[in-house]
This record gives structure tokens, sequence and C-alpha cells, in this order.
């Protein structure tokens, strides 16, 4: 059984996705990232995201993740905040009821897109 | 073999296109060349959503909008049906429409209330948008406030200076002929709990769609309360003031509300719209909100809701780019 699965699949990840993006929203370190995105669609691509890392069915290639962050390098999109991405990341799926093990598995998926966002 | 009437069929556009055994409606249609987008192909990114009017696989239609799964609309990638047949609506976009200019009235300082006699059938829920077609070929889009049982289509028009649209529009004289195309859009009531607590908040011609979304779920018995505020900058620009206050005299779960940034009398409250709006939200986790106005009025309103704690799927965003045809996002 997946991660995705284990906590409660799409009707837990909707909740979750709303508490992931009010966190990155809320949070200065990164909220200027999202100044003129539409809401909606950066909900969907979050939930895509969540679901993705936690192992449910959404695929994200290589590609996809650098053509979707190129435009933020130019705004100064670096390691340290990639670093906060990962921490309410793991806030949020441990009040969804996930262990330390599952954040940690979790941690190391979204690690394996990081050369990807940062376009290295 | 005599599988043929035993497995589901596709008809689109006059063609008729069988499916294979365990073959998705996305793959039948690809391998019949039809142009549909796609993405993940496990439900997830929502890219082949596509409208159906035979009945749909539950399966297909997991996660979306409830008033996307009423419309028929399912997911392409997901829907495997063994049997039965399924028209496929919307392969290339809403047919136009002839319409009649019925009655124009100048309300306020720069709207256009315009009713609109349909010629064809168009089916539409109150809130959603249409295009109207410049003869140019240039397109605008505009919100519809009437219900369908009122016969003509309202819409409410604010005058651009040298906008080609809006200044044709504005001279023209009763049984003019306009031609629409759609309806477009996702911000219309859906009846699914009579007692939740509606929020309508919009700006400007941001009336249009919430007036049409109030008298819709009034005449579908809703009985929570319905709390509409309009915005603008000054007093000056709210318009149709008298027939709210009328629509409120007769539906007492009705509140209206007025927000300006200036020039507030004893009858507006004065501030920025999201902070009303946030304000007469009432139980945040419950209350379902339509945001309609400006884009940029619009994105503020979203995100200040979704900040104070209203959740994503309850709220409806209608934003209006002025002066270009508006971006189609389900057809």
């Amino acid at each position: 059984m997946t991660l995705y699965e284990r906590l409660g699949g799409e009707s837990a990840f909707t909740a979750a996705v709303d508490e992931f993006y009010r966190r990155m929203l809320t949070d200065d370190r990164v909220a200027h990232f999202f100044d003129d995105v539409d809401m909606e669609s950066q909900i969907a691509k979050q939930k895509a995201f969540l679901t993705y890392v936690t192992g449910g069915p959404a695929e994200y290639t290589g590609k996809d993740m650098r053509d979707a962050h190129s435009h933020l390098i130019s705004r100064g999109l670096d390691d340290e905040h990639v670093d906060v991405v990962i921490e309410h990341l793991g806030a949020t799926l441990t009040s969804l009821g996930a262990s330390a093990e599952d954040v940690a598995e979790v941690a190391k998926v979204a690690e394996s897109v990081r050369s990807d966002v940062l376009g290295r | 073999m005599s599988s043929g009437s035993t497995s589901a069929r596709l008809e689109l556009d006059g063609r008729e296109i069988v499916l294979s055994t365990g073959e998705s409606v996305l793959e039948a249609l690809e391998r019949s060349r039809v142009d549909v987008p796609s993405g993940c192909r496990s439900g997830t990114c929502k890219k082949c959503l596509i409208q159906s009017e035979g009945e749909v696989p539950p399966r297909a239609q997991a996660g979306l909008r409830p008033q996307l799964a009423s419309r028929g609309f399912f997911l392409a990638c997901q829907a495997r049906p063994t049997t039965g047949a399924f028209r496929i609506l919307n392969a290339n976009g809403p047919t136009p429409v002839n319409t009649l200019v019925e009655r124009c009235e100048l309300i306020g300082s720069d709207v256009l209330r315009l009713f609109l006699r349909l010629e064809g059938r168009f089916e539409y829920r109150p809130g959603q948008y249409l295009d109207v077609l410049h003869p140019s070929g240039e397109s605008r889009s505009y919100s519809i406030a009437s219900l369908p049982v009122e016969g003509a289509l309202e819409l409410h028009v604010r005058r651009i200076p040298n906008g080609l649209v809006s200044g044709w529009l504005c001279q023209l004289d009763e049984g003019a002929r306009v031609r629409v195309r759609g309806p477009f859009g996702q911000c219309f009531h859906i009846a699914d709990d009579p007692r939740r607590k509606l929020l309508l908040v919009g700006a400007g011609t941001g009336l249009a769609p919430l007036l049409g979304i109030a008298k819709d779920a009034l005449h579908q018995g809703h009985e929570g309360a319905i709390d509409l505020i309009h915005g603008g900058v000054e007093p000056k620009r709210l318009y149709l003031r008298d027939e709210l206050q009328a629509l409120a005299d007769r539906w007492p779960q009705l509140r209206i509300h007025y927000c300006v940034l200036k020039n507030a009398t004893s009858r507006e409250h004065q501030g920025t719209l999201e902070d009303a709006a946030v304000r007469l939200a009432g139980s945040l986790e419950s209350v379902r909100a339509f945001l309609c106005g400006d884009s940029s009025i619009v994105q503020r309103l979203q995100r200040s809701l979704f900040l104070a704690g209203v959740p994503s799927a309850e709220i409806f965003a209608d934003p209006f780019s002025p002066g270009s045809s508006s971006s189609i996002r389900v057809t």
C-alpha cells in the first residue's frame, strides 16, 4: 500500500493540499513566488505534486519540473526555497497522520527533483 | 464475432467509434485521430476532461467539481465503458446562436443593461458567461444575469472608452441582431445543500453573474443565508440598487451589502472588498463563495478568503479580463 493510500487517498488530499498551499502563501520566504499565479491551477498542480511524492497516481517528468520553474530562477529561486517546500510538505503530511519514516521517505522523493526544479 | 451490440460506442460529429475490450475513451479517441488533450493518464491532471450526453462510468468523475460531474463532464483517460452509447459533446466548442436586442437601458454611470431574445437553442446556468461576436470577428465575454425561465438573456455591459464591442452594443437599436456563443464557465449554483451559507462577492459588472446565481439559488429553494456584496470605487458606481432591494424584500434569506473605497454614505461599508468578504463570510469552513469581477480584484478576494480558512473547493471564481475574450476553461 502506498503512503497516498494509507493517508486516505483523493479525499484526504483535497484538504491536505489546502493546508500545504496555505503554509506556502503565509511563509514570507516563499510567498512572493505565488504573487501572480492563478490559485485554482496552482492548487491542481500542488495536488499532483503531493500525489506524486506519496506514491499516488500522478506522473512527473524532469522536463515538467524544469518547465514549470524556469521562470522563477531569474526571480531568485534557490536551494533555500526547495528546503522550505520540503519542510511544509513534512508538516502537512505529519498533520495527516504520516509517521516520521514516511516523511523522511517523501523528502527523499522530493529531493530527487531538486536539480530539475533549480534547472541544474 | 457478434460483439458489436455489446461493446461501448462513442458518437462524435456524426462518426461512430467502437471501443475495444478494456480500452479507455481517451485511447479510442486517439486511435481515431481525434485531437484530445491529455497529460497524466491517471485521473490527476484533468487535462482530458470532456463532456458526454450519455451516462458516464462513475470512476471517470472522481475528484471533479460536482457542477462538472452533473453536466456529464468526465475524464476520458479514466472511462472504460464496456457497453452503451456516449455522445461526445463540445469537440469543437459550441455553435454560435442568433439573438435579437429586446431592450437596452443605460443604468448607473457607464453600464448598459442588455436583454437579448434567443432565436436558437442555448442552454445555460445563470452566472455562466457567453461570447458576444462582433461583426469584425472579434468577441468579448459577458456573464449572464438572467434565469432561463425569464426568457431573454440579460447582460451588463460596461462601456469602455473607445471599446470596439461595448461601443457597438451601446448604439444598437431594439430588434438588432447579435450573435453569441456559449455558455462557458463553472461559476454557478449547485443545489447540493439548501441550508449552506452562500457568499456572493463582486465588483462593477461582476454583479451580473452574482444576480443570476442568487436568483437561481432562490428559485431552486435555497433556504440558507445568501449574502451578496457589491463593490465599487464609490457609491455612484453601484447600480441596480432598487432591483436588488426588491429582491431582498421578497426573499428574507437574501441580504445585500455595499462596499466602496471612498465617499461612503450610511448605506455602504467603506474599505476593501476582501475585508468585507471575510467579515461577512460567517463560518468559514462551511460557506461557499462566488467571486466575480476584474481579475485583480477576484484574485485578491480568492486569496483572502482561502487564507481566512474557506476550502479552495468552495471558492468559485470568474475573473474578467477586460478588453479581451475570457479564456475558455472547460470546452
